[in-house]
């Protein structure tokens, strides 16, 4: 994902604001890392370029 | 079905779609070829020879029920939300019709369908195109960001309808526009499609009596619920539809009170609008 689309995103339970944590990034995009939620803390993982914003109950079945 | 076991059987059926889905395999006979069945749904549903070309290869698997009258409203500049993004065909399209300053963001739940989405994209050079696993009744963006809300033959597998179009009106702007393309039923289904799963994937149990799809997007807070367009759906396509094979023979051979089921599943293209008003 890019970084521009931070202001975009929100959590999808309790619709929060996102924190970003990258462990990988090229010049185009963040490849990995996590998304915070400053409200509920529920951490999102992106792999692949793709964050995960399931919510966590269908998460850890994908 | 309870709506945790529609959403895993949804999701399972449309991740088979996403492997088996093969992008030029024969040489002999290409998918690519122009009597590829994608194909012929994909101009039959309404989208021009152009707009099927323009998409990268393995972007449509001829899943949707057509959305082209969204597509062409779209203007430079406006962010484009498509629920239920899939292999990515809406996506592109509309990129291309956003442009460099606008973006769409694809979501979908079947990270099969996102790989294959993400690989779509690698085709092309689009630079504004942004997939993210997500719920349609969950969305992960913020209240009041998007210009308008596209979604092409899905909102029908949503165990939660109500939820996906009040989650529609939350994310988008006031004055935005939620433009969806589904299929909907003019008559009730016999029972024994109702109940099958190969159905509900195929797009065709999960869907609801057209009132009661108008009646929620109303409900939602939506203002100027127009229906665009209202064709009956040609189900004798959608057997070409992986999905669906099992559930279209099904269909054709169910009578109800000697009726045929087929002419009371139709295509649905509804537009609306966030009121101005509307926080």
């Amino acid at each position: 994902m890019k970084r521009d689309l931070m202001d975009i995103l929100a959590c999808p339970v309790c619709k929060g604001s996102l924190e970003l944590e990258v462990t990988e990034e090229n010049e185009n995009e963040i490849i990995a890392g996590a998304l915070k939620c400053a409200k509920c803390s529920e951490i999102y993982p992106i792999n692949d370029s793709i964050p995960n914003l399931l919510p966590p109950e269908l998460r850890d079945k994908a | 079905m309870n709506e945790e076991q529609t959403r895993k059987v949804v999701r399972e059926g449309y991740a088979r779609i996403a492997r088996e889905a093969n992008p030029c395999c024969a040489p002999k006979n290409s998918c690519c070829s122009k009597a590829e069945p994608a194909y012929e749904i994909g101009r039959h549903i309404g989208y021009t020879d152009e707009e099927l070309g323009e998409v990268p290869e393995g972007a449509n698997l001829g899943l949707g029920c057509g959305n082209p009258v969204a597509l062409a409203s779209l203007k430079e500049g406006e962010t484009v939300l498509d629920l239920g993004s899939g292999a990515g065909f809406d996506c592109f399209l509309a990129a291309g019709r956003v442009g460099e300053k606008g973006r769409v963001i694809g979501v979908d739940m079947t990270p099969e369908m996102l790989e294959k989405a993400r690989e779509n994209a690698g085709k092309g050079s689009y630079t504004n195109i942004e997939f993210r696993l997500g719920e349609i009744e969950n969305l992960p963006v913020a209240d009041n960001h998007v210009d308008v809300v596209i979604s092409n033959c899905v909102i029908n597998l949503s165990p939660d309808k109500k939820r996906v179009f009040a989650e529609s009106f939350r994310v988008l702007k006031p004055g935005g526009r939620l433009m969806v393309s589904d299929i909907v039923l003019l008559k009730e289904l016999p029972d024994s499609v109702k109940s099958s799963v190969q159905a509900y994937v195929g797009c065709l149990a999960g869907a609801i009596m057209k009132d009661d799809y108008i009646g929620a997007i109303r409900d939602s807070g939506f203002a100027e619920v127009t229906v665009v367009d209202e064709t009956c759906f040609p189900v004798q396509l959608m057997a070409d539809d992986p999905a669906a094979g099992a559930a279209i023979d099904k269909l054709s051979h169910s009578t109800d009170r000697g009726e045929g089921v087929t002419d009371s599943v139709v295509s649905l293209k509804v537009h609306a609008v966030k009121p101005n008003t509307a926080a």
